[in-house]
């Protein structure tokens, strides 16, 4: 049985990292700065972060903790790694905010904010950071779906060679914030049973109330 | 030309969402590229819609960006010369 060796959980009101809410002194309301505060907590240097749209913000702060919590090393390249990823709303966030900047009076294109308009660029923005060399994919659904998440991790581990798949579903729109990044172990002895039961509750859990113990 | 650069670095800030960085911590000759503050290629975009935008200048010819874009100070002699606003 693959099991889900660490994860973490971003949504408007907490951050929970394997079943512990991460106490984060948030400075006002839900939005692009929260984001920024949780940057900020992880003491991190990687500037490109502020460059990055709102989607990649979010999956790349989940996926930086989880990372961290399962000891990843990001200074070498790993092909034993896959990403999985997918949401409802696309990269609708940034598309809006690009489509502000090509209004018929105001037509100044942003390149910047352009390079964000699709959605699996939260993935290699993932794969860029960790030097992680395995398959990546992001797929759009109509709601969360544990049941298919779990799928498309299983189809990832089925790619030979790959013995992680960080995988998950990664929601910004209008300022909220709907985030669960997995890592998923082929073969560990320790961990939760990745199950589309324990997916669900994973996600549900938005108060850091699950009995996690990796 | 000393309210140009200023004016020019906080504008490059902004568009270039260059968190933690403050005017006086950009030199006005050093290599905006690869050294100094290490843009990319999607900044060197920006930096050509940012002329655009707040100065009335459109680079057409490519060849041209290279030099006008070697430092905040390049930038400006460049800005000064040409702007229409």
């Amino acid at each position: 049985m693959k099991k889900i060796t660490s994860y973490c959980r971003i949504t408007d009101t907490a951050v929970i990292l394997n079943g512990n809410a991460r106490d984060i002194p948030f400075s006002g309301e839900p939005g692009p700065v929260r984001l920024t505060e949780i940057y900020r907590s992880l003491e991190t240097a990687y500037p490109k972060f502020h460059k990055m749209d709102n989607l990649s913000k979010a999956g790349f702060l989940a996926s930086e903790m989880v990372l961290r919590e399962a000891g990843y090393d990001m200074e070498t390249p790993d092909g034993t790694v896959s990403l999985v990823f997918a949401n409802s709303s696309s990269s609708l966030d940034d598309d809006i905010k690009f489509q502000h900047t090509i209004e018929k009076d105001n037509y100044f294109p942003s390149p910047a904010v352009f390079v964000y308009t699709l959605p699996n660029i939260v993935t290699g923005e993932i794969a860029i950071r960790n030097r992680i060399l395995g398959e990546t994919s992001f797929f759009i659904l109509r709601e969360f779906d544990a049941e298919k998440m779990q799928i498309f991790a299983e189809w990832a581990f089925a790619s030979p060679g790959i013995g992680h798949v960080l995988c998950g579903w990664a929601e910004y729109l209008d300022g909220h914030c709907d985030v669960l990044v997995m890592m998923v172990e082929r073969e560990s002895p320790d961990g939760l049973d990745f199950t589309t039961l324990n997916i669900h509750k994973l996600y549900f859990d938005q108060h850091g109330n699950f009995d996690f113990r990796p | 030309m000393e309210t140009l650069i200023l004016d020019l670095k906080k504008q490059i800030i902004e568009a270039l969402n260059l968190e933690d960085i403050t005017p006086d911590d950009i030199d006005t000759n050093a290599p905006l590229f690869v050294e100094g503050l290490g843009l990319d290629s999607i900044d060197a975009l920006e930096l050509i819609v940012l002329m655009e935008k707040q100065y009335g200048i459109k680079l057409e010819d490519p060849g041209k960006s290279k030099e006008i874009f070697k430092s905040i100070a390049t930038m400006a002699e460049y800005i000064e010369k040409h702007r229409t606003k």
